[in-house]
């Protein structure tokens, strides 16, 4: 077993890159004798510091874990490469950042998921942290790996590495498994014990206690429990009133700059517009809302806790809170003194009032990001964005009369149904973009016009109208791209950013696999692969091979088109949206059909199967 | 008014940058609810002064700052009320009210003092540091943005001694004038003591003076 020392770190530090992404030491950071609490909780986010520091929900689950009297939580991050193996020169244990505590020695490792390709960084952490990396290896002495996060709706490619996964809102099922944890160590209960009784509170699924079979052309055939504590259908949790959920009234103020370094107010959680291609806006299903007492109590708390010079307000479409000018105008006010200033980033282009635009304006003039997905209204009624062009010119010819000059425009390539036409039709997006800044009298607008459009590529996700759909191979991709960018090197004056292709084929093959791809997650760890999110660490080659080694198609998770009656890998999980809505929406897509934002009227995705969760 | 702080950066933090401690404090100031002094512009800011940057990687026993206050304040308010507003690994010591015409410290810094503690294998440093010290020059190579120079530290080194079998103490010039480093002391010591690959240390700056030694918050 590898042993703590705090002399060896001290030394790796001096040369590490960053070192303060491992030291800690922060305001607000929660300190707690480790030997007495009852339970002790490791949060991981599995990407590099600044990156997990950003992260709202494990923000609001170590405040929850650790309001707990008799519970701690210390956090955990992948450490960046040099790290990681200056770690392993020195044979350091991974350890935790408040108490340098080795990982191993916590009672919960808990993952949030964000994203597919911070995959492979769970397995770096686990093997710096001299835990064995699958279930079934591990033994009593281990911590419980658990897992969360929009990720876990397809828990299947880690299912062979995670003990536990909690499905949906965490704010009470955190508590219940923490509780559950505590009693079964209290009771010496065993490991197996410990996940059977975890396996009984909703949302939460144990991989162990189900068997995958797979008919002869590779699909699933059947997906059965084979424990008695494990229920065939695993439903997500809802956490109903965000006015009575817990909030931290303290963030922790890292001394590096992180990603996002600012206070965050979750004015609403869930979205209504039903854009096909978007799992959150189907995830985080229904819709509700923090009242504004609520946010201004809040926002009072972290201004005055963390001294943070900027707010901003968080939310699938903030543009559709209900009291959005009420609360811009009540922070920018209460807060003019403090010199804090309002910053909402992702509009949705529909409901960009001027209004409230102007109210912000007043405090700060970040660049204006719209998101029309795709260049013509054709390809946006089949993803059911309901955006239309004139709601674009009127957005972005209001934004440069009040004095922005920088837009950002974000596309996708490859999505269902899409033709030259619809690639064309982004030049000439751009194009009327640049055409209402000019329309803008000189004397009104702001000088240095910057239009930037990014074009990613389009990953089909579970619990998406789109999860039946195969996605672009590569060569399609790479000739879309190239296309893309000559038509918009034909709109002078426009910035184009893209992506690499291989990143989303993984993304995709991720994103719907099942649990035969752990071996090739395995595999492609020990080829290298780690911090695959990050440009510089790129390693197609090790993802290659690993596919190769393992026999395994990517082809058949990333393009393959699947049938109506096909057993899906997620199936077992009940994500709130029916199975038949998402076929009913797959179907009018194909036909352009839009289906208008539920606010409008209940369109029974299947939230209203919830008990009292949705106004319906 | 304005406040001259004594502080502590805990070894714990030593990594810390000086612009991001510069900006832990301001945040630290805003948290306090304390009367500061935002710069004026379209980005308003805190203005603190720090007497002399920290190096990344070392640690503070006694750092000096200088916060330029809004309205006045009793010294034993603004330190209860700012270490209130600060991590543990960074402490306030004491604090003084001076005219906002009292000269800067950074303007009347001379030297500061270090302890240097040094890992077990290169104890044999501490054996050299007499011999070091008898020399008449002690020339050494200073690397700067526009290239290497060979100057002579004999006259910026104004103690050094072994304090326990591996740690130095020293007095070095820090001024707008004249600085050596530790890191170039250690490197003159090394070259002098004939050891190649130099010892793992760790450095902490323990006080700052002004003419003839007189420490600096006292100025
Ligand atoms: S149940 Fe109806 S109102 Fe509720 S989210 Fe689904 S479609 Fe919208």
């Amino acid at each position: 077993m590898k042993e703590f020392s705090e002399s060896k770190l001290e030394k790796i530090l001096d040369t590490a890159l960053k070192p303060a992404r491992y030291t800690g030491g922060e305001m607000n950071a929660v300190i707690k004798p480790f030997d007495s609490a009852d339970v002790t909780f490791a949060f991981c986010f599995p990407d590099a510091y600044e990156v997990g520091m950003s992260h709202l929900g494990i923000k609001i689950l170590y405040h929850i874990i650790n309001k707990q009297p008799w519970a701690l939580c210390e956090r955990v991050y992948t450490p960046w490469p040099d790290m990681a193996d200056a770690l392993r020169r020195e044979n350091l244990p991974l350890f935790s950042i408040e108490s340098r505590t080795p990982v191993r020695r916590f009672d919960i490792l808990g993952f949030t998921l964000q994203y597919e390709m911070c995959y492979t960084n769970i397995l770096e952490v686990l093997d710096l942290s001299d835990i064995p990396l699958r279930s079934c290896d591990r033994t009593e002495e281990d911590p419980i790996i658990m897992a969360g996060g929009p990720c876990a709706y397809n828990p299947e490619p880690l299912a062979p590495f995670i003990d536990v996964f909690q499905i949906g809102d965490g704010e009470e099922m955190m508590l219940e498994a923490i509780e559950c944890v505590r009693k079964c160590k209290a009771e010496k209960a065993s490991r197996l014990e410990t996940l059977r009784a975890l396996a009984k509170i909703e949302g939460i699924y144990v991989p162990a206690f189900y068997e995958a079979t797979y008919n002869e052309d590779g699909t699933l055939k059947a997906f059965t429990p084979i424990d008695n504590a494990a229920s065939p259908i695993v439903r997500k949790r809802i956490v109903r009133d965000l006015d009575k959920a817990d909030y931290p009234d303290s963030f922790i103020v890292p001394y590096t700059e992180a990603i996002q370094d600012r206070s965050v107010l979750e004015i609403m959680r869930g979205c209504t517009k039903g854009c096909r291609f978007c799992q959150a806006g189907m995830l985080y299903r229904p819709v509700r809302e923090r009242s504004l007492e609520t946010l201004l109590k809040q926002a009072d708390n972290l201004v005055n806790s963390t001294g943070y010079e900027e707010i901003s307000l968080s939310s699938l479409s903030s543009g559709d809170y209900s009291h959005l000018s009420e609360l811009c105008c009540a922070l920018t006010e209460r807060y003019a003194d403090k010199k804090v200033s309002l910053s909402l980033p992702s509009m949705r282009l529909d409901s960009v009032v001027k209004q409230s635009l102007e109210e912000m304006q007043k405090v700060r003039k970040a660049g204006l990001t719209l998101a029309p997905e795709a260049g013509t209204q054709r390809l946006r009624d089949v993803i059911n964005k309901g955006v239309t062009e004139e709601d674009l010119v009127r957005a972005v010819t209001d934004a440069f009369q009040s004095g922005w000059s920088t837009v950002k425009l974000y596309f996708m390539i490859g999505l269902p149904t899409e033709t030259d036409a619809d690639l064309e039709g982004i030049g000439h997006v751009a194009k009327q973009v640049m055409n209402c800044y000019f329309t803008v009298p000189k004397s009104q607008r702001a000088r240095g016009l910057r239009v930037t459009a990014s074009a990613s590529t389009f990953v089909p996700k579970a619990f998406t109208p789109f999860q039946w759909q195969g996605q672009d191979p590569l060569d399609t991709i790479r000739e879309k791209q190239h296309k893309l960018k000559d038509i918009l090197y034909a709109v002078k004056g426009v910035n184009f950013n893209w992506h690499d292709p291989e990143l989303s084929m993984l993304e995709a093959c991720f994103a719907r696999g099942d649990r035969r791809l752990a071996d090739v997650l395995l595999a492609a760890w020990k080829n290298g692969c780690r911090m695959d999110g990050w440009s510089e660490f790129t390693n197609f080659e090790g993802w290659t091979k690993a596919f190769e080694d393992c026999g395994v198609d990517p082809a058949f998770y990333a393009n393959r088109e699947r049938g109506e009656n096909e057993l899906l890998p997620w199936d077992f999980i009940d994500a709130g949206v029916t199975r038949a809505f998402l076929w009913r929406e797959w179907q009018r897509a194909q036909k352009a059909e839009v289906t208008p934002d539920c606010r409008k009227g209940c369109q029974g995705c299947g939230l209203q199967r919830f008990e009292g969760v949705c106004r319906k | 008014m304005k406040m001259l702080v004594v502080f502590e950066k805990h070894p714990r933090i030593r990594h810390i940058g000086h612009l991001d401690l510069m900006r832990a404090m301001q945040r630290a100031l805003r948290r306090s609810g304390l009367p500061v002094k935002f710069s004026q512009g379209f980005n308003p800011h805190l203005l603190i002064t720090f007497a002399a940057p920290l190096s990344v990687g070392m640690p503070g026993k006694h750092e000096i700052m200088e916060i330029p206050l809004a309205a006045e304040v009793s010294e034993s308010e603004f330190l209860t009320k700012l270490n209130a507003a600060l991590p543990p690994e960074l402490n306030c010591l004491s604090a003084r009210g001076v005219e906002d015409k009292h000269p800067a410290s950074m303007a009347s810094l001379y030297a500061a003092e270090y302890e240097i503690k040094i890992a077990p294998e290169g104890a044999a440093l501490c054996d050299a540091v007499a011999s070091f010290m008898a020399q008449e020059t002690i020339m050494a190579l200073r690397k700067t943005k526009s290239g290497e120079k060979l100057i002579d530290i004999k006259p910026l080194i104004y103690k050094l001694e072994v304090t326990s079998p591996a740690t130095l103490r020293c007095t070095l010039a820090l001024s707008e004038a004249a600085t050596c480093k530790c890191d170039l002391l250690l490197d003159a010591l090394c070259a002098h003591a004939g050891i190649e690959d130099r010892p793992h240390t760790l450095s902490i700056r323990l006080q700052m003076y002004g003419k003839d030694f007189i420490p600096l918050e006292l100025l």
